[in-house]
């Protein structure tokens, strides 16, 4: 087993301060009702409560989104306002890699002394998601309205190809089998509702009730409302949007937030509930692989930090990615050489539905919580992100009290 | 020689007991000669002065005084920077509102605006002659003693009083006179001085309400009220749960909204006065009373305690189970060991440190009765819980032994007293509404006198911590919405603990003393022998209004003490929820109204002599007739039309079987439309669920 010195050697993730809220489907709960920032930075603080974590212990905050929301010009210090706690901060966005680069640079700033304890706070509602409208002196239109979501992901400015368009390229690149994927997607899902039922998830996802402007509650957040079982017959016969892609294949988009701590050494120690567990992040990469081939991008990203690092995928105790389609993590098993059953134990946006900034963060809290319970090891955690980015991070988890 | 169950309130501020009110026939004092000892003779009237007078205190209390002293020709002098934001004006419409344009015309024009810049009086306040100042000025230590100097050297003579939440007297060298929020109705205010004087019993004479309290930094109210918020605060640093919401749950098991008072009163000068408060307490008591930084943080900013309107909270951070439990263990334990230290330090009498809570910071129990319900170990149990949870307040200022003589009657009457001479027994009711407590206390009272041997008794307000008595305390009702059993028990218990006044004593007589005697407490003097009103008192039934059915058997007894003839003025009284005058009373609903002195002396009378002084209108024990002729104001109001139905169907079903049965009739009927929907979506069940819904 190859082992590897953090890159952040001060900063740690104390063990279960963490939560994520459930993901409902688009226009599916009351959380399509709300200024994001606003119920993220109040979930936090609700979800810290229940962790026993006082925010007053809060000196910075890394906020991460990627949709625009009301009031979002005011950021971290907004959001700390909110949560309870005045403290600095910023806010950052890497579409689909808000999460982990959140984490990241919550845990740059422990090591370079922003703070002791530095929240990160991630969210996003793609329900009801705006339309910028943006004045284009040089253009023959000299106005352009954009619906942020929809119009993004069918089109990169870059390419000029959408992102379905990248699956499907990457699907033909890697001549992957349409079978193959279904049976991936199906298998996905079993995942997810072995874990929902199993409580596998039961210290990651908290519920939340929601109130109006009255102060009435107006719906409980306590499922990932939209997520249906799914038989392999339904998967078979779905029409085929591009190759490998189908409706069943692809994630949907949601809404939510996920929030955690990256701390001291020490401060992981007084505020986690089990302080003999030591979490580190030892590593992160990112790459970016040739235009319109986004999926192939986080496989080129794990290949890219074992090299750095050392280890080997038989080093990794949990292995989770963000895999908006399924074929990602086909690709990433040929080109790994390694069993897609293995991964993705607890469930994967796939799934449980993608409403990007949080979607990583999410999937950290899943995989830490999953490494601890199987005893301590790595983690390895992946993505994709807009613009044929791939990014990827390996954390260690080091249960003192085995 | 009076024998006393406990010491009389009243005595404390010099005024003797309740029991040689009736002995000597009169009141101890009164306005007038009071008014004549400390501002002069009709004529040549000296001035009161208020400085600060634009201030939130001094502006309530400028209305508050003036109106009181309205006629007696004295002139009332505002002081203030000449910068000072008009405080005055805005007060005026609050002030036709209670008493009419024409009269608050009067009261405004006998006020004197004057301006001074801190260190040399106007000239002008020589005319006036000032006899009488009320210092509501800044909160800052050096400030007002130099107010005070500069108000000595020019009138040598002149009391002082400091409206100061915090300062003792030992400090300011000057009386205190502080008051309880909001200014210009709260009656409370807490005394400290060497002995009473004329200026507090000029106050109580004039319908307020002083309370003795000890020199300390930080009075009872303050060490209650700022104790409860740094509770609060302190459950807000530990769960993160927010400020609005940890108020629904402190309204919910206690009563008080502390933030929300905060943002009320005006946030930047009431989060000064908590952190003052605290603050000071700190440097006496240690970290127990430290000041988080979040209120640190809110003294500099003057920020609300509450989202502004564009952040209308989205997250409903409920709790529940174990939580719950937690929550009560922080903010109770906290103020268990605030009222340890209040009881230790002797910072006042067991009545009036149990009722500043009530009054000033709207517990609907106060803190000795919470502690008390709890019990001894229980209450010891829960503040030491408590100190798992915040260690460092474990370190000192906890005195376990406060809570050790529960049995004690000082522990035992918080409301209710009573005293005798051994021929006559008084009982008195410190408390406005009716509840559990005072039931058991009355019974606790009676059961006294009955042990003293003692036969003859009057009941009446305590003359001090209440000026009227206005009838049950519905929340003592919530949990009957949903259980008849809990309503009947309630409407059964009190009925028999208001019989015992007339089947246990020879003479008993119940005195209205107050402005008014409405529901419940009304019921209550009904089972007397004979009722003696203030001719002014308003008297009645508004229980069709709320609507419930009357549960301490006002729907039989008046019916059972008069003729048919009378049965009308019954009925319009009951089903139409309108007060009657005292004066108006007598004859059907009461046996005699007068004056204060007269009403005195007459019940004096009636308890020592009874029949041979006037005859008893007595209760028929055998079935009434009651002859009901409709004449009722019109109404399309539902729940009242259904109040009234219920209502007439208990007075004709408890007045058609015997005495004996009539109470069992009048619970049941009581209890059964307690759980109606008129019941549910009423003033009961409507206040039941701001307070529950959290």
């Amino acid at each position: 087993m190859g082992s590897k010195d953090s890159i952040f050697p001060k900063a740690r993730i104390p063990y279960g301060t963490w939560g994520s809220s459930f993901f409902p489907a688009w226009q599916m709960s009351a959380m399509a009702e709300v200024n994001i920032g606003q119920f993220a930075a109040e979930a936090m603080s609700y979800i810290m409560g229940k962790r026993d974590v006082p925010l007053s212990e809060l000196d910075y905050l890394v906020s991460g989104s990627t949709i625009p929301w009301h009031w979002k010009f005011w950021n971290s210090p907004f959001l700390a306002h909110c949560a309870g706690k005045r403290v600095p901060g910023y806010h950052v966005e890497q579409a689909c890699a808000t999460g982990m680069k959140a984490v990241y640079l919550a845990a740059a700033d422990v090591q370079g002394g922003a703070g002791d304890v530095v929240g990160v706070l991630t969210f996003d509602r793609t329900s009801d998601s705006p339309v910028g409208i943006f004045p284009e002196r040089r253009s023959y239109e000299r106005t352009i309205a954009l619906s942020d979501v929809w119009d993004n992901f069918g089109f990169d400015p870059a390419t000029g190809q959408a992102m379905m368009t990248t699956a499907g390229n990457a699907a033909r690149k890697y001549k992957l089998d349409r079978k193959e994927v279904d049976e991936l997607t199906f298998y996905r899902y079993k995942q997810y509702f072995n874990a929902l039922e199993t409580g596998m998830l039961k210290d990651v996802l908290v519920p939340l009730e929601l109130l109006n402007l009255q102060g009435k509650p107006i719906g409980k957040i306590d499922s990932d409302a939209g997520v249906r079982s799914i038989t392999m017959e339904a998967l078979r016969a779905m029409n085929e949007l591009d190759t490998c892609i189908t409706s069943g294949t692809q994630t949907h988009a949601s809404d939510g937030m996920a929030t955690l701590l990256v701390t001291t050494s020490e401060k992981a120690k007084e505020l986690s509930k089990r302080p003999e567990i030591d979490i580190q992040i030892i590593s992160k990469t990112e790459v970016r692989t040739l235009p319109a081939l986004m999926p192939e991008a986080p496989a080129l990203a794990v290949k890219k930090i074992l090299a750095d690092t050392g280890l080997t995928m038989n080093d990794m105790t949990v292995v989770k990615d963000h895999n908006p389609f399924a074929l990602n993590d086909a690709i990433f098993a040929k080109e790994l050489n390694y069993d897609w059953h293995k991964m993705n134990n607890t469930g994967c946006p796939l799934v449980w539905g993608h409403p990007q900034g949080p979607t990583l963060t999410r999937i950290i809290i899943e995989a830490l919580d999953e490494t601890v319970r199987l005893g301590g090891g790595y983690a390895l955690i992946f993505g994709c992100a807009a613009g044929d980015v791939g990014i990827a991070a390996i954390f260690k988890v080091t249960d003192g009290g085995k | 020689m009076t024998k006393q169950l406990r010491q009389s309130t009243l005595e404390t501020i010099g005024l003797g007991t309740v029991h040689n009110i009736f002995s000597s026939g009169k009141l101890p004092v009164d306005t007038d000669s009071l008014v004549d000892q400390i501002f002069g003779q009709s004529g040549n009237r000296k001035s009161m002065v208020i400085s600060g007078a634009n201030g939130i205190v001094g502006a309530g209390k400028l209305m508050q005084l003036g109106s009181r002293l309205n006629g007696y020709g004295i002139p009332i002098i505002a002081l203030d920077f000449p910068g000072a934001p008009d405080g005055i004006g805005p007060q005026y419409q609050g002030l036709a509102g209670s008493f009419g344009k024409q009269q608050a015309d009067d009261i405004m024009s006998n006020v004197i605006r004057l301006n001074y810049d801190g260190s040399r009086l106007p000239a002008i306040l020589k005319d006036l002659k000032p006899a009488f100042l009320l210092e509501a000025i800044p909160e800052i230590l050096e400030v007002k003693k130099n107010h005070y100097k500069v108000f000595r050297e020019n009138f040598e003579n002149i009391e002082i009083r400091s409206v100061t939440s915090g300062f003792p007297a030992s400090e300011l060298g000057v009386g205190i006179a502080h008051p309880a929020f909001p200014h210009q109705i709260n009656k409370v205010w807490e005394i400290v001085e060497p002995e009473p004087s004329d200026i507090t019993k000029l106050f109580w004479s004039m319908g307020m309400i002083p309370l003795r309290v000890k020199d300390n930094w930080a009075f009872v109210l303050d060490v209650i009220f700022c104790g409860l918020t740094l509770s609060c605060l302190r459950y807000n640093q530990a769960s993160n749960m927010p400020y609005w919401k940890i108020d629904k749950y402190v309204r919910k098991f206690m009563g008080p909204n502390p933030f929300r008072a905060h943002d009320v009163i005006g946030a930047k000068g009431a989060n000064f006065l908590t952190w003052s408060c605290l603050e000071h307490l700190s440097k006496i008591y240690g970290d127990v009373y430290k000041p988080t930084p979040s209120l640190v943080e809110r003294v500099a900013s003057g920020q609300n305690w509450y989202p502004m309107n564009h952040l209308r909270p989205i997250i409903n951070s409920a709790i529940s189970g174990d939580e719950i439990d937690e929550f009560n263990t922080w903010v109770l334990g906290s103020l268990f060991q605030m009222t340890s230290l209040l009881i230790h330090e002797n910072r006042s009498d067991f009545a009036s440190l149990n009722i500043i809570g009530e009054v000033c910071a709207q517990f609907r129990q106060g803190v000795l009765a919470s502690a008390r319900s709890f019990g001894s170990e229980k209450t010891i149990e829960i503040v030491e819980k408590y100190h798992k949870l915040h260690p460092s307040a474990a370190t000192n200022s906890w005195h376990r032994d406060a809570f050790e003589n529960m049995d004690d009657n000082n522990w035992q009457q918080l409301y209710v007293n009573a005293e005798h001479d051994g021929n006559v027994g008084v009982i008195t009711i410190g408390r406005e509404s009716y509840n559990d407590d005072v039931n058991n206390e009355l019974n606790r009272a009676i059961d006294w006198l009955k042990a003293e041997n003692i036969d003859r008794v009057i009941l009446t307000g305590d003359f001090h911590h209440t000026t009227q008595l206005v009838g049950a305390d519905t929340s003592e009702f919530y949990p009957a919405l949903s259980d008849t059993n809990e309503g009947y028990r309630v409407s059964y218990q009190w009925s028999l603990t208001a019989r015992r006044f007339y089947d246990e004593f020879k003479n008993s007589v119940a005195f209205v003393n107050g402005k008014r005697c409405l529901g419940g407490m009304l019921e209550l003097f009904m089972h007397c022998h004979y009722i003696v009103s203030l001719s002014d008192s308003d008297l009645g039934s508004p229980e069709v209004n709320l609507p419930v059915v009357p549960g301490m058997e006002m729907c039989h007894i008046p019916f059972r003490r008069t003729s048919s003839d009378n049965h009308s003025k019954l009925f319009k009284l009951l089903l139409e929820g309108r007060n009657v005058k005292g004066k108006d009373s007598t004859g059907w609903l009461t046996d005699f109204s007068g004056n204060m002195n007269e009403c005195i002396q007459r019940c004096w009378t009636l308890a020592s002599e009874g029949e041979s002084a006037q005859a008893r209108r007595i209760i028929e024990k055998d079935r009434v007739n009651v002859i009901f002729d409709d004449n009722l104001s019109i109404t399309e109001n539902k729940s009242i039309l259904a109040a009234r139905k219920a209502i007439l169907d208990t007075i004709i079903s408890s007045c058609s079987v015997g005495y004996s049965e009539a109470i069992d009739v009048q619970s049941r009927h009581s209890a059964e439309f307690m759980t109606t929907s008129h019941c549910k979506y009423g003033m009961v069940g409507s206040e039941y669920s701001k307070v529950s819904e959290v």
